[in-house]
């Protein structure tokens, strides 16, 4: 049950806008000939930042109980963040071609 | 226990006890965001996956030109303005207004039928210069093709199956059959579809552009 306190279709709209700018800029980035990690580390920041956008607004958490957010996201959050693990056998892998 | 009388429903001549939920939401959405919890892992995987491969290999396919990267911004767009569509149409289904909120459902499908489109229009691009699941024409990493098809595939399956989704919802809700609570439940759904792109947008298409 959503609060009444819900923003404006207006509002709505200039989140929308808000979101494609910040699409516009990972554009921008792309060709700015940053190096791969940089990039990807921008992207990752910024897609981020795109998606918390759109989970507090237009799926309407930050209208929700509290409780919502504190079980859902952190255990998500979790297991995307132990996914990390892999990482270091990526750049071995890499490593290991450079040596060949 | 905290009882509500709303949460009371009776059974014959007898009132059956329940707790009220913490969350204070319908049990569909609920079981909507666990869907989405569990369907987020699932992207997550897929796109960890893809990015242990593109670290793993140091020659890399980067297809996409510019005309490729403009289409993937119009695809994003799209996805983008379809979510809003679709914030109208669960505003104008909390109000009760049928005709509005068929509108605004229709408006909603077809941005998502043009996603589609347009994502097929990449597809066969690839494919006709001779992009395959396991075949890299410039030689590279042979990966790209099955990191590529595979995640951007699972997405467009979940535009496809959101589109036949809203379909079934509009239709029930026309009907007297569905009530507010299915459009914002399909409302949830179809933002997340657009969440996942934000992501898969960056990571497959920008970070593979030329």
């Amino acid at each position: 049950m959503s609060s009444n306190r819900e923003l404006s279709m207006s509002s709505y709209v200039g989140i929308g806008v808000g979101l494609m700018v910040i699409v516009a800029i990972e554009v921008v980035l792309t060709y700015q000939h940053l190096e791969t990690r940089t990039l990807l580390f921008s992207l990752l920041s910024l897609a981020c930042l795109e998606a918390f956008v759109a989970v507090m607004y237009l799926m309407h958490v930050k209208y929700e109980r509290p409780i919502l957010f504190w079980t859902i996201f952190p255990a998500t959050l979790f297991v995307l963040i132990l996914l990390c693990y892999l990482w270091p056998d990526a750049f071995r892998m890499a490593s290991m071609r450079l040596l060949q | 226990m905290n009882v509500t009388q709303s949460a009371m429903p009776s059974v014959g001549q007898h009132e059956v006890l329940m707790e009220a939920s913490p969350y204070g939401i319908e049990k569909k959405k609920l079981g909507m965001w666990m869907f989405i919890v569990s369907d987020a892992c699932t992207f997550g995987a897929f796109l960890f996956a893809y990015g242990y491969m593109r670290v793993g290999n140091p020659v890399w396919g980067t297809p996409f030109g510019p005309a490729s990267v403009l289409n993937g911004v119009v695809m994003t767009a799209v996805l983008l303005s379809s979510s809003l569509t679709m914030l109208a149409a669960v505003r104008a289904a909390q109000t009760g207004a049928k005709p509005s909120t068929k509108k605004w459902l229709g408006v909603t499908m077809l941005l998502g039928t043009i996603f589609a489109a347009l994502h097929l229009k990449e597809w066969f691009s690839l494919i006709g210069e001779g992009w395959r699941l396991f075949y890299n024409p410039t030689g590279g990493a042979a990966q790209f093709g099955a990191t590529f098809f595979s995640v951007t595939g699972l997405h467009l399956t979940h535009v496809v199956t959101g589109v036949i989704a809203l379909a079934f919802i509009a239709r029930g809700y026309n009907r007297g059959r569905y009530d507010q609570s299915h459009v914002e439940t399909a409302g949830l759904y179809w933002h997340f579809v657009d969440l996942v792109w934000m992501f898969v947008f960056p990571l497959m298409y920008l970070m593979n552009a030329h």
